[in-house]
């Protein structure tokens, strides 16, 4: 059975035209999906239906056998737990050290008044160092969360995601804000994750290039449709045309590396 | 050629709208009333030189020969005692007060219509003055210090609200996402996200507020009869018309504020450094 399955997925604000409209696709356990498309194509949107930051206004999303719309309360922060999620500029709580950003991840599995107050097992402690080790921030564990770089910022957001021990990982755009061999090193510790790990994980990606570097499949949306899914050698011009209108001339360019590599 | 002897018209740098013009009527009209009420002064009989040199004598008394008379400089530490305590106390009741209103006063932290209920509430308290609702509770409590702690609480938290809740909605949408996203709680997001960023804007505040409620605890001492150096201040000055005794009283009340002045800079810099 599929981890995660999403039928006639749709939403819409107010009046406006639909930002998701029946979008319907499945992923198995253990895969590594990058989801492709311009700004304001719902790639966003999308990701949080599937941890209900954001209420669908129709159709079902079910994840590990468990149908996510309905969830409320406890119900909903229980399955969120199992749901690890990365995202652009970090979301760090920057006046808080990194050991204390990546206990947060542990929340979900806390009472009130032990997530109030920060009171953390040794066993847990120990697991988030062991994973900052792991991610190579065990120099960094009582810096606070403002003097790191961009990376070690994303590393400390992985970090957080692993502590939850997720079965899936949903990174919304994790590489738009960074350098180039600060981009290489996450990606390359999302496809460890995915390997090693066996966690699942879906990715909204801005660049089709790294898309296709390390998807084993890619799903292209625009204006709230799907447009292609399929594993990244049947991508063509045309569907990278379609999933990104006109201004595809620079994305034949990187349609060409990828032959080159 | 023949444009050049036309006088070129003149250019106005300000143009003569509607708000231009009622803003220069309005000035007009305050200089005539001031002009009016300057030839209608009743003086007394007392003439211009006279007045200004015993004002100076009282500035001399008041400030150059300051000493204690009626109370001892113990009771003068006293007072001031019970002057900090009033401010201090209704400076913490109405911090904890304000924190967990304010909570719900955030746009980001809880729903629109509990927004504009506790806002619009706090807007009414902050509209009366503080020496008002002494005055109301006081029909309850009856005049003296109990009054005096519960109108000071009232404004200071109305003012508080205001002022956290404004902090805690420049908190980063994304931060509460994340914590959300990991599966925590309400409760838990705001003790682990809004409190430890929001700190330091928090403290900043109240202190902003001691500031405030120590100078009406003076003068809640003197109107309210709360006790304290507002009440010996008005004791010399109405009872005694002792000057050389204020001077001494508003010396002792310069010197605390700027200790206290001092040690709010101190304690904002080491918070800075912590930062770092």
């Amino acid at each position: 059975m599929a981890l995660l399955q999403i039928e006639a997925l749709t939403k819409s604000y107010g009046n406006e035209a639909r930002a998701l409209d029946q979008i319907s696709f499945s992923i198995q356990a253990g895969e590594f999906v990058a989801i492709i498309g311009p700004s304001g194509a719902g790639k966003s949107t999308l990701l949080r239906c599937i941890n209900r930051l954001v209420d669908l206004t129709s159709g079902d999303v079910r994840f590990a056998g468990v149908s996510v719309p309905t969830l409320r309360g406890g119900a909903l922060r229980r399955q969120r737990t199992q749901i690890g999620m990365i995202f652009q500029h970090y979301n760090l709580v920057n006046r808080l050290s990194v050991l204390e950003n990546v206990l947060h991840g542990r929340l979900g599995y806390k009472n009130m008044v032990q997530g109030v107050l920060g009171l953390y097992s040794e066993t847990e402690k120990r697991e988030a160092v062991r994973i900052l080790e792991s991610l190579g921030l065990g120099e960094q564990i009582y810096k606070r969360c403002d003097q790191l770089s961009g990376g070690q910022k994303q590393r400390v957001g992985i970090a957080r995601a692993l502590v939850q021990q997720p079965k899936m990982l949903l990174c919304d755009e994790p590489i738009a804000s960074l350098d180039p061999n600060s981009a290489k090193i996450i990606m390359d510790t999302l496809q460890q994750i995915n390997q090693k790990l066996d966690i699942t994980v879906l990715v909204n990606l801005h660049q089709v290039d790294v898309a296709l570097a390390y998807a084993q499949r890619i799903i292209g949306v625009n204006r709230g449709r799907v447009i292609f899914d399929g594993p990244p050698a049947e991508l063509q011009q045309e569907q990278i045309q379609q999933i990104y209108g006109s201004e595809s001339g620079e994305l034949i360019f990187s349609l060409r590396e990828r032959y080159a590599i | 050629m023949s444009q050049r002897s036309e006088p070129l018209p003149r250019i106005r740098v300000r143009p003569l709208t509607r708000a231009n013009l009622s803003i220069q009527l309005t000035l007009l009209g305050l200089t005539l009333l001031t002009l009016y009420s300057f030839t209608t002064f009743d003086t007394r009989g007392i003439g211009l030189v006279e007045a200004l040199q015993d004002m100076l004598n009282n500035f001399r008394l008041l400030l150059l020969e300051p000493r204690l008379r009626s109370v001892s400089f113990a009771d003068l530490l006293e007072a001031l005692f019970v002057t900090v305590g009033l401010g201090l106390l209704t400076t913490v009741f109405g911090a904890i007060i304000a924190f967990f209103l304010a909570l719900f006063a955030a746009q980001n932290l809880a729903p629109i219509w509990l927004n504009n209920l506790i806002k619009g509430g706090t807007a009414f308290i902050r509209a009366v003055p503080t020496v008002l609702w002494v005055l109301f509770f006081a029909v309850a409590a009856g005049m003296g210090s109990v009054a005096a702690v519960i109108g000071m609480t009232f404004h200071s938290a109305g003012y508080l609200i205001k002022a956290y809740a404004e902090s805690f909605e420049e908190i980063d949408a994304g931060v509460l996402e994340a914590l959300r996203a990991s599966g925590a709680s309400w409760w838990q997001t705001v003790f682990q996200a809004v409190v430890p960023t929001s700190a330091s804007a928090l403290l900043s505040w109240t202190f902003v507020r001691f500031e405030i409620n120590f100078s009406t605890a003076i003068a809640m001492g003197a109107t309210a009869g709360a006790g304290g150096i507002g009440f010996d201040m008005f004791m010399a000055s109405a009872f005694y018309l002792d000057l050389r005794e204020l001077g001494a009283f508003t010396y002792a009340i310069l010197v605390f504020a700027m200790a206290l002045e001092w040690f709010a800079t101190h304690m904002k810099a080491r918070l800075g450094k912590s930062r770092e």
